[in-house]
């Protein structure tokens, strides 16, 4: 039995095999021995702009822009970001304004606060933490998985932003020509709850006059 | 024709005591079984806890427990709210939520206060800060 199946091995593409073998292999970054490349900002330290590292990240000052982490991020007390922030870990202890992604884990310790969309695989709040913010947890779609790439402003995209009032841009509308008034993507509201009277106050956002069927009737008269 | 008298089956007051009625802390407390299941809008003066299925809205002044393996399609509105089950609709928790590590919440909650264990999913918008009866009107 063992000789047939060396048969039907080597018959087919016998160059295959050589470079699966060394493809398995961990890539160096993940090296668990502390070779690993880390950034530590001070207290006193800034940074403004955007930083993707191949390592992990531990922030103690002002942070503005964007963060971007293969490994974990760490946020300590005194820190002040106003930045998104990607990794695998991501731990809060000080003060965090923007989005953040963790491919594994998000805290927000009891002094930490949070102001932003969350999209993490698993979230631990500690009593005494301060959060407000979108939160979607559970099997990630691809999204998560990608580096979070510059995405351009889709018509579709304003019923999500507008609900922190923040990263709208202002110029967002005048980009929309009178032409293809496509309806957004069928929006996510869970069926069995339309009848709650408490769901039309928390959404505001969604009557910011995108009327398809007023922009239609113009031009045709 | 058919019309039956509920009440000749409705048991004595009294004798409601591991299910239904208790006191404890001087609230009132609503304990619903795991093969209890209630529908429809409640509003109760006490605590409440759920076991078994519960579809609807509860306001309450005391707290809601909701025991893991419970199925709750509500919206919730109590001082203290703790899930250790699975919970569908908004909720309003004028002093804390806390979610168990097996919970399972998706709905858009507003909380004075929050803690989330490991575990725990959440799927919503959260807004913290102080509850008023149902927020402001702008």
């Amino acid at each position: 039995m063992a000789t047939s199946a060396w048969a039907t091995l080597s018959s087919r593409a016998p160059g295959a095999r050589v470079p699966r073998s060394t493809a398995d292999q961990p890539p160096p970054a993940a090296d668990p021995a502390g070779v690993r490349n880390a950034l530590v900002l001070g207290p006193r330290d800034r940074l403004i702009g955007e930083l993707h590292i191949d390592g992990d990240v531990r922030l103690g000052g002002t942070v503005e822009g964007q963060i971007v982490a293969t490994g974990d991020v760490e946020i300590d007390d005194e820190a002040k970001v106003n930045a998104s922030l990607a990794g695998r870990d991501v731990n809060i202890r000080g003060h965090v304004s923007g989005s953040v992604t963790a491919r594994k884990r998000l805290v927000v310790a009891k002094s930490g606060s949070l102001t932003g969309d969350v999209r993490v695989a698993r979230l631990v709040i500690q009593d005494g933490a301060t959060f407000s913010g979108n939160v979607s947890m559970g099997p990630a779609p691809e999204r998560v998985a990608k580096p979070p790439e510059p995405e351009p402003i889709a018509a579709g995209d304003g019923e999500k932003r507008s609900t922190d009032g923040q990263a709208t841009p202002p110029e967002a509308k005048g980009t929309m020509p009178e032409a293809n008034v496509a309806p957004p993507q069928v929006k996510v509201t869970p069926p069995e709850l339309k009848s709650r009277p408490s769901e039309v106050k928390g959404k505001p956002a969604e009557g910011k006059g995108k009327q398809p069927e007023g922009k239609g009737s113009k031009p045709k008269r | 024709m058919d019309v039956q008298e509920a009440v000749s089956q409705s048991t004595p007051i009294g004798a409601a005591d591991e299910h239904g009625e208790a006191k404890r802390d001087g609230l009132r407390k609503f304990t619903m079984g795991p093969n209890d299941s209630l529908e429809g809008k409640l509003s109760y003066d006490g605590h409440v806890n759920v076991d078994g299925r519960a579809e609807g809205e509860f306001r309450v002044t005391g707290n809601i427990d909701v025991a893991p393996g419970a199925k709750v399609k509500a919206y919730l509105e109590a001082s203290n709210v703790t899930i250790r089950g699975e919970v569908e609709g908004a909720l309003n928790a004028r002093d804390k939520l806390i979610l168990g590590k097996n919970a399972k919440l998706s709905g858009d909650i507003h909380v004075r206060r929050l803690q989330i264990e490991d575990g725990a999913s959440l799927n919503g918008h959260v807004r913290m800060g102080d509850v008023e009866q149902q927020g402001s009107g702008g």
